[in-house]
């Protein structure tokens, strides 16, 4: 027997960090794209023509962007709306369907962190976790990318460069997460809320991503994402995603 | 007037002689003569010239194009984001599929004492074991990582503790294929020990050498006869329960996962009946083919065992039309938005006319053309049926792998799949399978003989009265 | 060689050792991966694991936002907005973001080079001086980016010094921005010359007429900010925000409502909405908004009455209202007209100088009246073309711009380059500038410099943003101010200069700026407020620059109720705009192209968007290659059914289409420039939304590359296409 109180509930689910999105402030910019890109060394695909197939690539779900923008059509002109843009990256669900399914356990719950981790080493690419990923936010390596020299120059030390073959996806920007609370830690005190933030919110120019502890009433985040009309999405799947949206309007 | 009634008795035990393998006995000597005549025929430029072509395609297929991809990566088939997973992975279900047919006649058979089974036992085992072997590389071809898949999937006591992920169905997937694998070599083994004793007595130069080694010295005694039943009985009994299972496991890489389309709970036995539907096509096919080409295989396989495998089709494609209809009522009865669409998608997408050409073959062309004795004991009329049900299974996994995977809840994803190298690594399979067939038919001896005389010697006319009946007396 | 083993030269050794250990351990597959080479070109005073921040200034638009980059081991890793910086406020567009695929651009110039063949900096700085030497000041002529930077005033210094003639600078998004017709509208409702800038983030009601203010307009990423700080409901209602143009620009996906007026009509509605405005308010119906009548106005625009009565009203009885002319709009035949009727109805707002209203920008520090903060109208390029054309200068020193690429093939500067005996091009990159000059002497990227950059509008605050190299110069370029000192002292005369290098040249700009009372730092010597100038990424002052028009008249100005004249016979108005994420120097940054547009999803193409009925109408679907086709030019492209265009209208990003620019950039998609001719508006600006085409199949397919599903989107393939 399972006693009411052994169920969690979503709105109080555990977690550590998390996210809010104000779609009424996003426009669609790109710069969170970019910014994550360059972050976490994302590798560009290109338009090159497939033979096997005859698909491009970056246009047959072949992308690598690990945080994106949607947007859809409401309507037909001249009544015709764009919904709100809709940035969508690894949603960190706290029962992450992605994760048992994979034969290797090469994504794993971080129990410090509350984090979907991505462990590209254990990674045989048998892209389970893609198929069960109901926000569909994971990326596949489908061929080692080019950077041609001098570009690799730029490439984020703090971030594996994945080769062909393994799958990859947004992180909460992990290596900042670990930059910060080891300066805190040597200075012997917690991270302080905005003491650092992930490489989409921060250069998001309309501050429409926040990012912090959500297990922390205090931040900014938390007191966000508590104010009520966030959604959290296919949360009926029980996923429990630490991601909040705000559809605005 | 006697004479007459007499001549018609005689003419009726003919007829009943012609017609059944089991009331045609030949001596043990001739019987084993003509299987050995059969294996030992030499080939024909015919059989060299296929031999080439197929290994020609399996050097393009398997070799030069798996190595590509290994190469240079997945890029080169047609998977994309989100059919992440395409016909590599509906090669591994339709080849798991087709070994079904292998230990369902082996070993479910046998087990319920079927006597139609006996000649071609061997055959269909063949199948099972080289089936395996074609799903087990489709795996591994649709891994990314190929260089790494045994090294992170082998459940290797480590000091780190680190093991598989045993939650994830992929997982099971190993455990239970390496099992079916092992299980059916065994079984496929085990009953050949007695017809290897037998090549070894009649072979000469490395032939003898092989059989030598391989029939661990059988010389048929009452003990060693002992033995061997005992462990054939214990395998026919253990397999059955894997085979159900290893289908079972493989829905389940499906019917656990999240996805609309997926996620249904009559996975596991309509995959089951799946399996069963295309390895009776496929064995029928075999069978067909072994007929007309090999010699004296018309004295073993007769009309009567089409007749018998066809009304097992016919049973099958019910079973299959059934669970078929349940799964997608209950799917679509459950208005789940996704679900919905998703259905939708299946009949009006660009793969509708899959989805439509599944439903025709697999079920309304066995009916209509099975139900008939006469059709159903012709060869080639049934092997054409089952060679439709095959396509019409490998579309059925077609639109439960990558067409499903296409519509998903992130509506912005999706994307239409077109499959890429999967298909000459899959012709590669195909042509592989054969190959393996082809030449184990120049190897091993592809007629039980002791198994077929077993029955032979078992049935006998006796007379009541006027009548003339077939009696059966029970052997083991 | 001087026997002086220097630490660098000790590196460099280093360095070949590394190299050589690499290759004997790093052969194993996974080396191929991943390279960074250790130590090659790590600067002092770098320790490895640990990065080291520096401030600078983005150059990738005239914007001048602050930067703290990364570096790590003497490598640019990241760029992140300067939190301090009042214009962007730590922020960032994605332009910014990628600047570092231009330093590691595969694609730079790497060495001074005359032809294809390179030659050293000494034989370029023989050749500067010679055409500085050998022509008539009077020949020599500089034309330069819109930036308004340490270069600019440098070579404007040395033009009052030498006579030869005063930098032009030119941009093409100040050409789309239609600056000069806003600013000139400005100049002739207030009495007053500058940049106008708008407090959105202030605002409650907020009308723009095609100012595509959180894309590419005058400042982005300052504008973006305004824009959330009036949709957030912090201290205040949640602003309201209405966008009228023909084509729904990635601004007014954003907007509450999107008005798609008939191109041409917008000073009828900007009128008709003033008057009605008025008629709410009160009082004496100001004669500005006379001319007008509503009902025909509506007619025309294509907008319901009602409509314009419902947007008039809240115009009238909102507590902030603000409204904001810009983009295609203004670059009509009539834009002046445009520009000036929509800053009237500020005037009616009685906004100036208040929160949430019109101001003009402050003037930036070390700014001049005399330099002008604008750069030069696509009218006075045309001047300078013809200038060129007639042989006037012998010599021309193009930094910064890209001409044959930015301004229409019409005007004919590619032509008329032949008519200049020899244009020296300073581009870090192989541009179609560059392609067709006579030398490249390519400067640092802007990464790799010393340098300020005054901002011109975005900030309250008067602002110098500073740049400083993050990194040490990746390959053999040298910076321009330095190359013109050199050839300077070896021309000798006037144009020998007194400075030793470009940092003592800017050190002496920024001297004044000590003794200012309201900065951000001060201190006694140059040296430390150079470090902290350095330190902070600039200078600017903490007071609010910001001025209030004169706006006494405004409303007692006649304004005329003019419509657009349009070019050419084609039955579509044709709207090219710029491209959000590639603007007009993004194509060859690899992650630029790999952004999706923001209202299209495409990525690495061009395309033009139709409306799906007039698609139909024309029997070409998604993908289908049509013919453009103006009294000008002609281009390719794919079509693209954009739900959200007039039927009457189509539209071409431009952004590519470049013919040179690298590997990235080179023969993609189409320059829809090509297409315009070379018309302007009262003011100078191109009237580059005036013109008409003609759309024709070709009966082509070309696939364009998009992020978004057309089956989830659009229903495509999903078996119920319309």
């Amino acid at each position: 027997m399972i006693r009411p109180d052994e169920i969690k509930m979503s709105a109080e689910e555990s977690g550590k960090w998390g996210m809010v999105i104000d779609q009424d402030l996003c426009t669609g910019c790109q710069a969170c794209v970019a910014a994550c890109s360059m972050e976490n060394n994302v590798p560009f695909v290109g338009d090159a023509f497939s033979p096997s197939n005859g698909e491009v690539d970056i246009n047959y779900g072949r992308s690598l962007h690990w945080i994106r923008i949607e947007r859809f059509w409401e309507g037909e002109y001249p009544e015709v709306k764009m919904t709100p843009h809709q940035p969508m990256m690894c949603q960190q669900c706290g029962e992450a369907p992605c994760e048992p399914v994979c034969p290797a356990f090469a994504t794993v719950h971080s129990e410090a962190e509350q984090l979907n981790l991505m462990v590209y080493n254990r990674c045989i690419g048998t892209r389970y976790c893609g198929n069960n990923c109901p926000y569909q936010v994971r990326s596949f390596n489908w061929r080692d990318y080019e950077r041609p020299e001098p570009l690799p120059n730029q490439l984020n030390p703090d971030v594996t460069v994945r080769r062909r073959g393994v799958m990859e996806k947004c992180t909460f920007c992990i290596q900042r997460i670990h930059k910060a609370q080891d300066a805190a830690k040597a200075e012997g005190r917690e991270v302080a809320d905005g003491e650092f933030t992930t490489a989409c919110a921060q250069a998001c120019p309309a501050n429409a991503i926040v990012f912090g502890r959500i297990d922390n009433p205090e931040s900014l985040v938390s007191q966000l994402a508590h104010q009520g009309h966030g959604v959290k999405h296919l949360e009926e799947l029980g996923t429990q995603p630490h991601v909040t949206y705000f559809k605005g309007g | 007037m006697s004479d007459n009634k007499h001549k018609a008795e005689h003419s009726h035990e003919e007829h009943l002689r012609e017609k059944h393998l089991m009331l045609d006995p030949l001596p043990r000597g001739r019987m084993n003569e003509m299987v050995m005549e059969s294996m030992m025929e030499p080939p024909t430029w015919k059989f060299w010239a296929i031999i080439v072509v197929l290994a020609g395609i399996v050097a393009y297929g398997l070799v030069y194009t798996w190595a590509k991809v290994i190469a240079e990566g997945l890029y080169l088939a047609g998977i994309n984001r989100p059919s992440y997973w395409g016909v590599f992975i509906v090669n591994t279900v339709f080849w798991i599929g087709i070994s079904h047919a292998g230990t369902f006649i082996s070993a479910i058979l046998r087990v319920f004492k079927a006597e139609f089974r006996r000649p071609f036992t061997r055959a269909a085992e063949l199948m099972t074991t080289f089936g395996l072997i074609q799903a087990g590389m489709s795996i591994f071809m649709h891994i990314g990582r190929v260089w790494l898949g045994l090294y992170w999937l082998m459940p290797y006591p480590n000091q780190r503790m680190m093991w598989p992920n045993l939650h994830s169905p992929l997982a099971w997937d190993v455990l239970a294929i390496t099992t079916y694998v092992l299980g059916s070599t065994m079984y496929l083994f085990l009953p050949l020990i007695p017809d290897l004793a037998m090549a070894r007595d009649r072979t000469t130069g490395w032939r003898k050498i092989l059989y030598k080694t391989l029939a661990l010295g059988f010389r048929g005694t009452e003990g060693e006869w002992a033995h061997l039943r005992n462990a054939m009985n214990i395998f026919a009994f253990a397999i059955i329960p894997v085979m159900f299972s290893v289908h079972t496991i493989v829905s389940w890489d499906f019917a656990a996962a999240t996805r609309p389309g997926w996620s249904s709970t009559i996975f596991g036995p309509y995959f089951v009946v799946g399996a069963l539907h295309s390895g009776m096509g496929a064995v029928i096919i075999v069978l067909a083919i072994i007929r007309s080409t090999m010699k004296h295989m018309k004295y073993f396989i007769r009309p009567e065992h089409f007749d018998a495998i066809g009304k097992l089709m016919l049973i099958i494609s019910m079973a299959w039309a059934y669970f078929f209809f349940n799964d997608y009522i209950v799917q679509w009865y459950g208005g789940d938005k996704w679900t919905q669409i998703l259905l939708h998608y299946h009949e009006a997408g660009p793969y509708g006319w899959m989805w439509f050409a599944m439903l025709i073959v697999n079920v309304a062309v066995p009916w209509a053309v099975l139900w008939n004795q006469k059709w159903r004991s012709n060869p080639l009329i049934v092997s054409i049926v089952g060679f439709l049900i095959n396509i019409g299974m490998w579309f059925e996994r077609f639109i439960i792998v990558p067409v499903t995977l296409t519509i998903n809840r992130a509506p912005f994803t999706w994307q239409q799949y077109e499959p890429g190298a999967e298909m000459p690594m899959g012709i590669g399979t195909m042509a592989f399978f054969i190959l393996l067939y082809m030449l184990s038919s120049k190897l091993i001896p592809l007629i039980p003989v002791w198994e077929v005389e077993e029955g032979q010697m078992a049935h006998e006319f006796k007379k009541f009265g006027r009548e003339t009946v077939v009696s059966v007396s029970e052997l083991e | 060689m001087s026997n002086k083993f220097s630490r660098r030269d000790f590196l460099k050794l280093t360095g070949v050792g590394a190299a050589t250990t690499a290759v004997l351990t790093g052969c194993g597959p996974a080396s191929r991966y991943t390279k960074r080479e250790p130590y090659m070109q790590m600067p002092e005073y770098t320790y490895n694991g640990h990065s080291t921040y520096y401030a600078t200034t983005c150059r990738e638009c005239a914007a001048g936002c602050g930067l703290i980059v990364r570096t790590s081991q003497g490598r640019a890793i990241k760029t992140e907005g300067n939190a301090n910086n009042p214009l962007n406020l730590g922020k960032t567009c994605a332009r910014g973001q990628a600047t570092l695929h231009g330093l590691y651009n595969p694609d730079r110039v790497t060495d001074p080079m005359k032809g294809g063949s390179a030659m050293t900096w000494d034989e370029a700085t023989q050749v500067v001086a010679d055409a500085l030497k050998n022509n008539k000041p009077g020949e020599i002529a500089f034309l330069m980016g819109l930036a308004p930077d340490h270069l600019f005033d440098f070579v404007s210094d040395l033009a009052s010094a030498t006579g030869i003639n005063a930098p032009v600078r030119f941009n093409a998004l100040d050409m789309f921005d239609a600056q000069a017709t806003l600013s000139k509208a400005a100049e002739n409702l207030f009495g007053q010359s500058g940049m106008p800038l708008f407090d959105v983030a202030g605002a409650q009601f907020v009308l723009s007429f095609g100012a595509n203010f959180l894309e590419t307009w005058l400042s982005p990423v300052s504008y973006t900010r305004g824009f959330a700080g009036l949709r957030e409901a912090k201290t205040k209602m949640r602003g309201k925000f209405i966008q009228f143009e023909a084509r729904m620009s990635a601004t007014a996906a954003k907007a509450d409502e999107w008005m798609p007026a008939k191109p041409g009509t917008e000073a009828l509605v900007a009128l008709a909405i003033g008057k009605l405005a008025a008629e709410i308010k009160g009082g004496s119906m100001p004669r500005a908004f006379s001319d007008v009548e509503p009902k025909d106005a509506a007619e025309k625009s294509g907008i319901k009455l009602e409509t314009l009565e419902h947007i008039a009203e809240m115009f009238a009885h909102s507590g902030g209202a603000l409204a904001i002319p810009g983009g295609a709009a203004l670059g009509q035949s009539n834009g002046l007209a445009v520009a000036e009727a929509v800053l009237a109805l500020n005037a009616l707002a009685d906004n100036f100088g208040k929160a949430g209203g019109v101001y003009f920008s402050a003037v930036a520090p070390t700014q001049s009246a005399a330099m002008g903060q604008r750069g030069a109208s696509a009218q006075q390029m045309q001047e300078f073309i013809q200038n060129m054309k007639d042989g006037k200068y012998k010599v021309l020193f193009i930094h910064g711009a890209n001409p044959v690429f930015e301004l229409p093939a019409a005007m004919g500067f590619k032509e008329a380059m032949k008519g200049v005996e020899q244009v020296i091009s300073f581009s870090t990159f192989p541009d179609e500038t560059a392609a067709e000059a006579t030398y490249v002497f390519p400067d640092h990227h802007g990464l790799e410099s010393w340098g300020y950059q005054r901002v011109f509008t975005g900030a309250a605050q008067s602002v110098l943003s500073g740049l400083q190299p993050v990194v040490s110069p990746f390959y053999n370029t040298r910076a321009t101010v330095d190359v013109l000192l050199a050839a300077g002292q070896i021309a000798g005369g006037k144009f020998a200069m007194s400075f030793m290098d470009e940092v003592e040249f800017l050190r002496g700009k920024i001297a004044p700026l000590m003794s200012e009372s309201d900065g951000l730092f001060s201190a006694p010597d140059l040296n430390t407020f150079m470090a902290y100038f350095q330190q902070h990424g600039g200078w600017w002052k903490t007071t609010d620059g910001r001025t209030a028009p004169a706006t006494a008249d405004v409303l007692s100005k006649s304004l005329k109720a003019t419509e657009a004249e349009f070019a050419g016979e084609g039955e579509f108005f044709f709207v090219p705009f710029v491209s959000p994420t590639l603007a007009e120097a993004g194509a060859n940054k690899p992650w630029l192209q790999e952004l999706p547009d923001p209202t299209t999803t495409v990525m690495w193409n061009s395309w033009v968007a139709i409306n799906p009925e007039t698609a139909h109408e024309l029997g070409v679907d998604n993908n289908d290659v049509v013919k453009v086709i103006s009294e000008f030019g002609e281009v390719e492209v794919s079509v693209y059914k954009y739900p959200a265009i007039r039927p009457d209208t189509i539209a071409i990003p431009y952004g590519q289409g470049h013919t040179a620019y690298g590997r990235y950039a080179a023969n993609r998609g189409v320059n829809p420039a090509d297409l315009l001719g070379a018309n302007f508006n009262e003011a100078g600006d191109l009237a580059f939304a005036g013109v008409k085409v003609k759309v024709e199949k070709t009966g082509k397919k070309s696939v364009i590359s998009r992020l978004e599903s057309m089956m989830g989107v659009y229903g495509v393939g999903m078996g119920e296409e319309h």
